[in-house]
């Protein structure tokens, strides 16, 4: 994600069922001066989504043909641009499975313009660049001024979600953050953030930064407390 | 440490079964009671009835053969001897007297011819004149008139006595005409034996009439006690709720016509139970589909109505001042409307037992400030809380029972409203006290209640009426409780309980993601704990 796109007007594609709830957020979310495509079906998103290039998808869950969580799993295997999902139930078991499917965040319905908006934003701050340093923590390398992590000098291919919370974890490297914490640094969430939202995300991250995911050495869990990033002994 | 406790357990248990055995036996006891009872009656009566005939019947032979004995005897031995006999041929006479079959010793007196009694014995030792009783004596002696019926002035009369626990029969006679006078006696020991062993016989035969009654009893009790003891079993299951309890009938009595009646019972029971069950689980979901669907136009509604809004707040002269006013309601009822919303639904998932906790280990005092701080609450609101206090809750759950809490105090009650939290051992407890006039008593019980409203005068609050119960629910599924009361100094105290770590009840497969987040193996948490 490059610099001066960040500071034109992000593009959204929006993908939606509902002829109101469609039309109603296209005109909030234009009104909040994003450029919005929109599409009715998941099929018509991921075709949109191949000739648009946009910055951000605002994903609904409940769609005909196959569902917003088809549609997230299909994209995460080749993109790594921001979903926020759009749930009309609150339900739990959904939040999980959307967040497990790659989604960077979610909203529950009846949402408000302003909020998703905060959320939009938010998202899209992850990509931006802020220091000009690097770290390295065992193969890890991370590369602040290009923001790219390489791991035994591959590129890894992380969503700006991901990035940022290594980018976080990697500023106090050895200290646990709270789940707290990370959603107000990462997220920008208030004190209501859902601690779901880092687990999903420390687990995907430790998928591509860790040798074995299932036992992690980089990314630690700090029991009662939160995460912590360390350097492999 | 756990033995002790084990040990009056096991001993609780026992005599709870001991009692439970003697109250349920009770019937059991009075039929082996009855049963006891007919058999004692019938063999004391049958047995006492056959002793007494055979005691009788043996006696009496006895007697007759040893009585005919001695009277042929002093009629061949004492009558043939002279009128004066002397010491010598009386004593001679008695010891053949005493030789016949019967053996039994002989006493004879006679006076000789120097008027002088001699006595002639067959054993000396062991029979005298002392040894026959003084009544037999007389009536042996006393001469009778001789009349038509009584052609003799002498009989021969007879007495059972005993001597030394031993029993004998005595008897005496005259020779008529002057002649001497016989005693004999004889012992009755071999057939008193016999009678023993007899009574002995009868007596183990009536004990093992009873021993046989009562088994019996318990067979019958048994056969009896068995169905009403099945039936008291399932009548319990059924209460437990099981409803799917039957009982196996068999045979025609009037047990099994009751067994018949219970399966009827049972199965119209059950079938009330599914039905109602039924008509709940389908208005439950009614009300959750409905609040369901009233979301997409509500999404919808609310997107625009922000911009409505926005429109209004933005430079003055863009709207119609005839039109804001119709703006304006329409943007603040879709809030109402979309809280109801959410409120039902919140309710609808607590209905349904489908509401998770979400936790996480946060700092008490900062959830709090931030709660006042996002609903601009801070000057309304006194705080006394120590930061550091940590708890492991949903926020979002904690979150909505303070913000029903200080609503409901700042509403009814006004500001200044406080907010006081400590911790009480492994509880966290949060009150909040508010200057109003406090809860009337009649309401006090109601508070938590849906929709309850204190009076119908009252206006509408601008609550949804689900607020406090929500609240409760809440607290509920974190373990905790809130309760509402009076402060003495006035005002109303709603305290929220909550356990310091959420994570523990109820609900283990959400213990383990609210605990180390579903991305987290136990493994993995373990293993860094050692290496910190």
């Amino acid at each position: 994600m490059s610099w001066d796109r960040m500071t034109s007007v992000p593009s959204l594609l929006l993908i939606e069922d509902d002829d109101a709830i469609r039309t109603a957020l296209e005109l909030s979310l234009t009104r909040q001066g994003h450029r919005v495509a929109t599409a009715a079906t998941g099929e018509d998103g991921l075709k949109l989504l191949r000739e648009q290039r946009p910055d951000l998808i605002v994903l609904d869950v409940m769609l005909p043909g196959i569902d917003g969580f088809e549609v997230c799993r299909r994209i995460r295997r080749t993109d790594q641009l921001p979903i926020i999902l759009l749930t009309a139930r609150s339900d739990d078991i959904d939040v999980v499975v959307g967040l497990e499917s790659g989604a960077d965040d979610y909203v529950v319905k009846p949402v408000q313009g302003r909020v998703l908006d905060a959320r939009i934003r938010a998202v899209l701050r992850r990509g931006e660049r802020e220091a000009n340093d690097s770290a390295t923590f065992g193969s890890l390398v991370i590369d602040r001024a290009a923001m790219t992590v390489t791991k035994n000098g591959e590129d890894l291919q992380l969503t700006p979600t991901e990035l940022r919370l290594l980018l976080e974890l990697s500023r106090r490297p050895g200290q646990a953050l709270s789940r707290q914490q990370l959603l107000r640094l990462v997220w920008e969430h208030d004190y209501l953030g859902d601690s779901r939202l880092v687990d999903a995300c420390v687990q995907r991250l430790r998928a591509k930064v860790e040798d074995v995911p299932s036992s992690p050495t980089l990314i630690r869990t700090v029991r009662g407390v939160g995460y912590r990033l360390d350097s492999p002994q | 440490m756990t033995k002790p406790q084990d040990k009056l357990r096991g001993w609780a248990a026992a005599r709870r079964t001991v009692l439970a055995g003697l109250r349920f036996t009770s019937l059991r006891l009075r039929l082996v009671v009855v049963f006891g009872l007919v058999a004692l009656t019938a063999a004391v009566s049958a047995s006492g009835i056959a002793y007494w005939l055979n005691r009788e019947a043996v006696l009496t032979r006895t007697q007759d053969a040893v009585l005919g004995d001695f009277q042929q005897a002093m009629q061949t031995r004492a009558s043939t001897l002279r009128q004066h006999p002397s010491q010598g041929e009386l004593q001679r006479a008695a010891g053949q007297m005493a030789n016949s079959s019967q053996r039994f010793s002989v006493l004879l007196i006679a006076e000789d011819a120097n008027g002088r009694t001699v006595r002639g014995n067959s054993d000396l030792d062991t029979f005298t004149l002392e040894d026959v009783p003084r009544s037999l004596r007389k009536a042996v002696n006393k001469e009778q008139k001789i009349t038509s019926n009584n052609k003799y002035a002498y009989h021969l009369y007879w007495q059972r006595t005993v001597q030394g626990d031993k029993p004998y029969l005595v008897g005496g006679a005259k020779v008529i005409g002057g002649g001497p006078t016989g005693y004999m006696r004889k012992s009755l020991e071999p057939e008193a034996k016999d009678l023993n062993s007899l009574a002995w016989s009868l007596g183990i035969a009536t004990g093992l009439a009873l021993i046989g009654s009562a088994l019996l009893a318990q067979a019958a009790a048994t056969t009896v006690l068995k169905p009403v003891h099945r039936l008291g079993t399932a009548a319990r299951r059924l209460g437990e709720g099981k409803l799917d309890t039957r009982l196996r009938v068999s045979g025609t009595d009037e047990l099994a016509d009751l067994s018949r009646t219970f399966n009827r019972t049972a199965e119209a029971l059950e079938k009330r139970v599914a039905d109602m069950s039924a008509r709940d689980e389908a208005s439950r979901r009614f009300v959750a589909d409905m609040s369901h669907e009233l979301r997409t136009p509500l999404t919808a509604i609310t997107a625009v109505t922000e911009v409505l809004e926005e429109e209004l707040d933005a430079e003055t002269g863009s709207v119609d001042p005839m039109i804001e006013p119709a703006v304006r309601l329409v943007v603040s009822e879709t809030r109402r409307l979309n809280n109801l919303v959410e409120n039902l639904m919140e309710v609808t998932r607590f209905d349904a037992g489908t509401a998770r906790l979400v936790s996480d280990t946060v700092d008490i005092a900062d959830q709090i400030t931030a709660c006042i701080d996002a609903r601009a609450w801070l000057d309304a609101v006194e705080l006394d809380a120590r930061r550091g206090i940590m708890a492991h809750v949903d926020p979002r759950r904690l979150d909505v029972i303070l913000a029903n809490l200080i609503g409901n105090a700042l509403k009814h009650g006004g500001s200044p409203v406080r907010v006081c939290v400590r911790e009480e051992r492994a509880d966290l407890v949060i009150e909040v006290q508010d200057h109003g006039p406090g809860i009337p008593e009649e309401v006090l019980p109601h508070v938590f209640d849906r929709f309850y409203k204190a009076s119908a005068s009252r206006p509408r609050s601008e609550g949804s009426g689900l607020g406090l119960s929500i609240a409760l629910e809440n607290a509920h599924i974190h373990g905790g409780e809130i309760t509402a009361a009076n402060s003495p100094e006035g005002g109303a105290v709603f305290t929220l309980r909550l356990p310091l770590d959420a994570s523990e009840p109820k609900d283990p497969e959400n213990t383990g993601s609210a605990d180390t987040g579903p991305a987290d193996t136990g493994s993995d948490a373990g293993r860094t704990e050692g290496g910190v």
